[in-house]
């Protein structure tokens, strides 16, 4: 039970020690991956916002190129010579024109112009191919009146200019650009009456600007590029990468859920980390093109493996977790020190308690103590003392009150009733062994004269010594008991023969015929002796000293100052010769 | 670190005594599943489900989108990854080749029955038997017929010629694809089959296909760019290679249109049940394919899908007899490469040349 006391305490200690420290552990773990996710969130979200606007900006450059070449008088020179020489030196010019611009600018695979009638003949195209640049001509060129860039562009206004939907180029012909990645940027060219005459088509390389945004990626980000409705334009796993080419759709907003919200209008960007399968950190921006046309926007997003993320939680965790557990350790140890120097104190004053109890043994209790334990112990020191020091007066006032009932208050010798008790025990134990013990039953002599003459004083006085003299004259193991007024009595256990008791008698009548001095008066008294043996002259207590009383009786009827035993004949007595 | 994420939480609800329910209880699986591939909205939840039901079955349902991802899924495993699927005529044609589908006996499916007559008779249907034996059940199908701006024209327009009409030049929209390109062309050309073109008609086509360029004011290739364009330029007519679902979603948005079945008739493809060679369950695979010709699968098709069934006539269009069959094309190659060439905007000499 004491332990248990202990044990539940310790418990109930290191409980909230490790609740403590793996709460608190856990919650710092948490906060920590929080905000490292956070941080990588808003990371993203700013590079992504640097790499849109390096997207934003070469889109800017192309529209200006574009811009530049329809604005050239010539350009508008080729669409409107009156005459073949002439609009074949202004194409030559446009020609010449294009291929500079090409040199300088290895994104773009082709440029065009293209005239808005003969079904949207091509009139000056300028390829890139693995060998170099290449005007197309003759029968080589096309006519793409039915491609919404040349549709779609016929129908806007000067100076704008049209943004495609980024395609696989599946133009045949198209030479370095075909089946490649592109975007057409295109710009009309109207006629000074205001009619739309043609546009000048520029086919950007997707795939030297997707190199430029993930050239300087660090290892680990994934780069994501979608069109306005969510088909991935480019992805860090290529076959992802322009599926509608092949009949598919693979969405960003099926791969990132929380990206839905860029295309219904509701915000222009979202970080996310709640990718389907959980295992990394997303921002995706939505970038309009203004004005909204064929292509209305697209979305530019990067990723991080959540595990990359939170590489330094773990290493966190791990110190966290040893810090739980260093903890916890310390708060079990400590909890059991606790418990123990609470119940220690009380334990030892539990078993001093039962000692007192049991015992009345005082046992060392913490009283040098200044706390709450050692007031208790005090209190109880105090309680032992007092206890111990009223046992001590009531157990002094016993002995005395069992002296007065056991004793002659005047001579001091053992009263009748401690007499008798011990006859009974010396008969029960002759019984046992056999052995004989005697009864001297002694009456004073001319006791009463003294009592009478003298006053009670001195018939005291004569009592005192009568039983000093009794006491010395008989062993030790025998008993002198005062019966009342000048009777006396002696129990002499061990009788070896009536000789022996005899003896003891004479010893008692000589011992008492010396006289006692009395201011000046010698007083004497005589003794009257009845001797009777247990067990051949009576049974009992009460027979063995009635029969000494009627020797001692007859003793005194025959002339006092002698002896008689109850066994003898009724005339015998035996006189001690004094010698006074 | 997942030890981290496990066992800090772990320790405080140790500490707390409150351990999270786990979850069990996940049911034994029906002793009979059947593997069903199939294409969305074939067969809806509430249509697996009274299956299910009905025949204390688990029904494990796979969703395809294209031709290809079809064939990947039942060529990948010779057919073994599945019990049923659904695929159109001539497409069929590839998995019978291979071996890949079983001959189907029509008498263990009761609901065969309750088909129309023209779904009856699988010998006219191009594409469904080969050597006397079945090897598909009709389920649905679509024709693409012709969609028209009901405030552009006086009357509706009856035959594929409207393509070609120079009033209508730079308001119309056809469909960027070589095969079916091919056989409008060559439909427009009177030919006896689409999908059988003789050598000397390549040159009639191909010109026909470059006047088609010149007229429309472009191609397009999937549904919603299509629906975009039409009501952007205001578009009169469109080719619907997607059929009815093309009509619903611009209905759905607003688009006072009719839709119209040309004389010449309109190429239709007819998706059919088949039967893989290594099903499990021959049994299980026909009460599925009965149990989808019953009232409630049919009926969804229509109403939910917008597609035609084959146990009722679709209202108001009185053409089924004018539905061609899609078929294997002569040279499905030949006709994508020089399809390439034409909306490259090449000249006719250079889209017949090498």
């Amino acid at each position: 039970m004491k332990l248990k006391l202990a044990q539940r305490f310790a418990l109930v200690l290191a409980a909230v020690g490790i609740l403590g420290a793996g709460l608190s552990g856990y919650y710092a773990y948490h906060a920590s991956r929080e905000l490292l996710l956070r941080a990588a969130e808003e990371r993203l979200l700013t590079s992504t916002r640097v790499l849109m606007r390096q997207v934003v900006t070469a889109l800017q450059k192309g529209s200006q190129d574009v811009l530049l070449l329809a604005s050239h008088p010539r350009t508008v020179a080729a669409l409107t010579a009156a005459t073949g020489p002439e609009r074949a030196a202004a194409e030559n010019d446009i020609a010449a024109l294009f291929v500079a611009m090409l040199k300088t600018r290895p994104d773009i695979y082709q440029l065009r112009l293209i005239t808005a009638a003969e079904h949207g003949m091509e009139r000056i195209r300028v390829d890139r191919d693995e060998a170099g640049l290449l005007r197309v001509g003759g029968d080589e060129l096309q006519e793409k009146g039915h491609y919404p860039y040349v549709y779609e562009t016929l129908r806007m206004p000067r100076g704008s200019v049209f943004v495609s939907n980024p395609v696989i180029n599946h133009e045949r012909g198209a030479h370095a650009g075909e089946d490649k990645p592109s975007v057409h940027l295109a710009t009309p060219i109207h006629a000074a009456n205001g009619v739309p005459i043609g546009l000048i088509v520029l086919n950007a390389d997707l795939d030297s600007v997707f190199r430029m945004l993930t050239s300087d990626l660090p290892g680990g980000i994934g780069l994501y590029l979608t069109n306005g409705l969510g088909d991935f334009l480019l992805h860090p796993d290529a076959s992802q990468a322009f599926a509608f080419d092949r009949g598919k759709r693979i969405l960003v907003q099926d791969q990132f859920p929380a990206t839905a919200r860029l295309f219904d209008g509701q915000t222009e960007h979202v970080v996310t980390t709640a990718t389907p399968d959980a295992a990394s950190v997303a921002a995706f921006i939505r970038q309009p093109l203004n004005p909204p046309q064929d292509n209305e926007s697209f979305v530019l997003g990067m990723s991080q493996p959540t595990a990359a993320v939170l590489s330094d939680s773990d290493a966190l965790g791990t110190a966290i977790l040893r810090i739980v557990f260093a903890f916890s350790v310390l708060s079990l140890v400590l909890a059991t020190l606790l418990a123990r120097a609470v119940t220690e104190p009380l334990n030892q004053m539990v078993s001093a308690v039962q000692r007192f109890t049991a015992v009345q043994e005082r046992v060392p209790l913490p009283i040098d103590r200044q706390d709450e334990i050692g007031v208790l112990a005090r209190s109880f020191d105090e309680m032992q003392q007092k206890i111990e020091m009223q046992m001590g007066t009531l157990q002094a006032k016993q002995r005395e009150l069992d002296h007065l009932a056991s004793h002659d208050p005047l001579t001091g010798l053992p009263n009748r009733r401690v007499f008798l008790d011990r006859v009974e025990h010396a008969l029960a134990r002759a019984q046992r062994t056999e052995s004989r013990v005697a009864i001297l039953f002694i009456d004073l002599d001319h006791f009463k004269e003294i009592n009478d003459n003298l006053g009670h004083a001195v018939g005291d006085l004569m009592l005192l010594a009568v039983a000093d003299r009794l006491r010395t004259t008989v062993r030790a193991a025998d008993t002198v008991a005062r019966l009342g007024g000048d009777e006396f009595i002696i129990l002499v256990e061990d009788v070896e023969s009536l000789d022996a008791v005899a003896m003891v008698a004479r010893k008692i009548i000589e011992a008492l015929a010396h006289p006692v001095w009395y201011q000046d008066q010698s007083l004497a008294v005589g003794a009257s002796i009845g001797i009777a043996i247990f067990p051949q002259d009576g049974a009992s207590t009460t027979e063995v000293i009635a029969r000494a009383d009627q020797a001692m009786y007859r003793a005194k009827l025959a002339g006092r100052n002698r002896y008689c035993l109850a066994s003898e004949a009724s005339g015998d007595t035996h006189t001690i010769p004094l010698d006074l | 670190m997942a030890i981290m994420r496990i066992l800090l939480p772990t320790l405080s609800m140790l500490s707390l005594l409150a351990w999270p329910a786990t979850g069990f209880g996940l049911a034994d699986g029906p002793v009979r599943t059947l593997r069903v591939l199939a294409w969305p909205g074939y067969a809806d939840a509430e249509v697996v489900k009274s299956f299910e039901q009905r025949h204390a079955v688990h029904v494990d349902l796979t969703l395809v989108a294209t031709d290809e991802a079809l064939w990947e899924r039942i060529n990948g495993n010779q057919g073994g990854d599945f019990d049923v699927f659904a695929v159109n005529t001539a497409e069929l044609q590839r998995y019978i080749d291979r071996r890949l589908v079983q001959p189907i006996d029509a008498a263990a499916i009761p609901n065969t029955q309750r088909q129309l007559p023209r779904f009856r008779k699988v010998e006219a249907i191009a594409g469904l038997t080969r050597g006397g034996k079945v090897y598909g059940v009709p389920y649905t199908y679509a024709e693409m017929g012709l969609i028209y701006d009901r405030s552009q024209f006086a009357q509706p327009p009856d035959s594929i010629a409207a393509l070609w009409d120079p009033r209508l030049r730079g308001r119309i929209l056809a469909y960027d694809g070589g095969g079916h390109s091919f056989s409008l062309a060559a439909m427009i050309l009177g030919k006896a089959s689409p999908f059988r073109m003789a050598e000397a008609d390549w040159p009639q086509a191909v010109a026909r296909l470059i006047a088609l360029r010149r007229n429309v004011l472009g191609f397009y290739a999937q549904p919603d760019e299509a629906a975009r364009l039409f009501r952007k330029h205001r578009v009169a007519l469109l080719f619907a290679n997607y059929g009815t679902q093309q009509v619903k979603a611009l209905k759905a948005a607003g688009a006072d249109i009719g839709y119209v079945i040309p004389k010449e008739g309109a190429l239709a493809w007819l998706d059919c049940w088949v039967v893989t060679q290594g099903t499990k369950d021959l049994a299980l695979a026909y009460a599925w394919i009965d149990h989808l010709l019953g009232e409630q699968a049919s009926g969804l098709l229509v109403a939910r899908q917008g597609l035609a069934n084959t146990i009722a006539e679709p209202s108001g269009s009185g053409a089924a007899d004018r539905l061609l069959w899609l078929e294997p094309m002569e040279n499905p190659g030949r006709r994508d490469k020089l399809w390439a060439r034409i909306m490259s905007g090449d000249s006719a000499a250079r889209v017949l040349g090498p």
